[in-house]
């Protein structure tokens, strides 16, 4: 309804029925001198009406008021029920963890394939355009230095907080794991019906978790023989530069597979989440993602969920 | 009736007949064991040509005059006789019988060239290594540019580099046993294009040694014959110092850095820069105080070799790690994303 037009035809319709009623009453003669005293009545209704108005505005607004604010209540519930309920699933100190570790890890995947693959047209590329070998050289130093930071944090993250500790227990793989890596095939295969049910963390995410272990412990360990090449060729035979170039050569393409397509599929590029997952960034999870993505842990929170509160003052 | 013959043989081979005759009127006093000249400085010099040398070298058809253009009348006493100059027929697009090539312009590039232009005393022409009267094709073995006759050609000046590549195992193989497989002086300073190691397009500069030792070291079929494998330069590019130096890092090992350059030699020779007694010095040139660990184990050691040991079952650890685990978690995310279509798909269509 246009209430512009509204707003005009109140007080409008009002006077209307005032000049009708007074013409009922007297008799107003016709011609110039009717039209002057028509036109009178008419101002003078005006007046009284917004004389009336203007004293009663307290018990005109108290009358409307409930109604607009019961329509308006309904809309902002109504609508969109489920955005009151978030869910905090990454803190700030598990996000951060994450972000050192991802920038670490794309300047060492940027700064180390180009050796790998030095043979490639890309590697020269690349290695032109980062100022040559002795600056990606010094990159690749700095990647390694975050990684290992962020390494080393991690441990004590998993070992001294609370936090840490109880994200961790829910990390290690479980029997119920190895069912759902089946029944999910037989989902995704059409021979069942029903989905896996996981808990925090789903078994994908799992192997995510522990792919990355296993790379830090490879490629921190064989990255340190090689960085301090000097100190371990004087104090250990040469194989140990060998075993420790061919690891960390090798497992690098593998993390580094790893990451470019099971994990950037899984966290951001598959279907429900394309083009980004936005936990990452901020922490959150909605209600209806967390009863798609991770059930057990939902039920956990709902049924709890006062206890969870109060651990949270 | 003498006469008579001569005429016959001058009316069907002019220039020969009358280079005989030219080389003939020299010879009579350049065929004197002890003929010589003094020259400004006053040092004597000896004018001797020995004819049969003359004879067989690949001037023979030449008159002495084409080359010793200064020389105009017999006697000469009184003439200023210069330096036979080669450019007068050598030179690239002559089609007079000299033999075209990019060789002469390539000569004043040179380090030679350019210190001949110099006037370095020192400095060879080309007569200093293909000889004077003796120029024979660098096939003939009495040519000074056979490759057997190079070391000593180059070692009349360089020295000290002739004797430590006498000694080599390149050296010994040519010089002792005549196997003629082996690089000389020029298969790697090049024969006419030879440069300082410091310039970029020189052969032996720090990062072409590499591609000027696997000339030879990368031919499969030549080292078989030595019983030696290519390995070592495949290990060497694939190794941190032969990458690093193809990205143009100047101060990494290439293969002489280790292995030496006229001194090459055997492992098992003691005065071998390889040889495990000599490896931390060898190392130590750019890895500071390194010990005896360095030399325990190999350096060319190639992780597809069976040979190698414990890198090659890491290696082929590696290798089914990762195709395993990578077919497996591609197997899931197709068979994810099927599924994932399929469902938005239905989706779509319940909506309709």
């Amino acid at each position: 309804m246009n209430t512009e037009k509204l707003k005009e035809s109140i007080s409008l319709r009002v006077a209307d029925s005032v000049l009708k009623k007074i013409a009922g009453d007297l008799a107003i003669p016709r011609g110039r001198a009717g039209r002057r005293l028509r036109r009178e009545a008419e101002n003078l209704a005006y007046i009284e009406i917004d004389r009336l108005v203007t004293t009663m505005s307290d018990e005109i607004a108290g009358a409307v008021q409930p109604r607009v604010e019961a329509r308006i209540r309904q809309i902002l519930f109504a609508d969109k029920p489920e955005e009151s309920r978030m869910f905090n699933r990454f803190s700030l100190n598990i996000r951060t963890q994450h972000w050192v570790m991802a920038v670490s890890v794309i300047i060492l995947v940027i700064t180390g394939m180009p050796i790998k693959f030095s043979n490639a047209a890309f590697s020269a590329f690349i290695l032109k355009l980062l100022g040559g070998i002795e600056v990606s050289r010094v990159l690749h130093r700095i990647g390694a230095t975050g990684l290992i930071f962020v390494s080393v944090y991690h441990l004590f993250f998993i070992i001294f907080t609370k936090e840490g500790r109880a994200n961790f227990k829910l990390m290690i793989p479980t029997p119920k794991d190895a069912a759902d890596i089946l029944m999910n095939i037989r989902y995704f295969l059409g021979r069942s019906r029903e989905k896996p049910k996981f808990g925090r963390y789903s078994y994908i995410e799992k192997f995510d978790y522990w792919a990355v272990y296993w790379g830090c412990i490879v490629m921190i360990c064989s990255g340190t023989v090689l960085w301090f090449n000097n100190f371990f060729m004087h104090n250990f035979p040469l194989l140990i530069q060998h075993v420790a170039k061919i690891m960390h050569s090798d497992e690098a393409l593998l993390a580094t597979l790893a990451i470019v397509f099971w994990h950037m599929y899984n966290a951001h590029l598959n279907p429900s989440k394309f083009p980004a997952n936005m936990v990452i960034f901020t922490g959150k999870l909605s209600e209806e993602e967390m009863i798609e993505e991770h059930p057990l842990e939902y039920e956990q929170l709902t049924g709890h969920r006062e206890e969870d509160q109060d651990e949270k003052k | 009736m003498k006469s008579k013959f001569i005429l016959l043989i001058l009316l069907f081979s002019p220039s020969f007949v009358f280079s005989q005759n030219q080389i003939r009127k020299c010879i009579i006093c350049h065929q004197k064991p002890n003929i010589h000249k003094v020259m400004a400085t006053g040092i004597e010099r000896s004018v001797y040509v020995d004819k049969k040398v003359l004879k067989n070298s690949v001037h023979r058809n030449l008159k002495c005059q084409d080359c010793h253009v200064d020389v105009t009348s017999i006697p000469h006493q009184g003439l200023k006789i210069g330096r036979v100059n080669c450019a007068r027929c050598h030179f690239n697009g002559n089609n007079l019988g000299a033999p075209n090539s990019p060789m002469y312009q390539q000569f004043w590039e040179s380090v030679h060239g350019k210190k001949f232009k110099a006037d370095d005393p020192g400095a060879p022409r080309c007569q200093t290594c293909h000889g004077g009267h003796n120029v024979f094709k660098p096939s003939d073995s009495r040519s000074t540019v056979y490759k057997k006759n190079v070391p000593a050609t180059c070692g009349r000046c360089h020295k000290k580099e002739l004797k430590d590549y006498s000694g080599s195992i390149h050296g010994v193989a040519i010089l002792q046993k005549g196997i003629l497989n082996v690089p000389v002086c020029t298969d790697c300073h090049g024969k006419h294009d030879v440069y300082s190691s410091n310039m970029s397009a020189s052969h032996t500069s720090k990062q072409n040694v590499p591609d000027t030792c696997s000339s030879c070291h990368d031919n499969y079929s030549l080292m078989r014959k030595f019983k030696l494998t290519t390995e070592q330069v495949h290990t060497y590019t694939g190794s941190f110092h032969g990458i690093a130096l193809r990205f143009g890092e100047k101060t990494v090992a290439n293969c002489a850095s280790c292995h030496g350059t006229h001194n090459i030699r055997k492992q098992d020779d003691p005065a071998s820069s390889i040889n495990p007694v000599n490896i931390p010095k060898t190392c130590g040139q750019c890895h500071k105080g390194a010990n005896k660990n360095f030399a325990k184990g190999k350096i060319h050691l190639n992780p597809e070799n069976k040979d190698s040991g414990l890198v090659y079952y890491i290696s082929n650890f590696f290798f089914w790690l990762t195709t395993l685990t990578m077919l497996a978690l591609f197997a899931h995310i197709l068979l994810d994303l099927r599924r994932k279509l399929k469902e938005k798909k239905e989706e779509k269509e319940t909506h309709k």
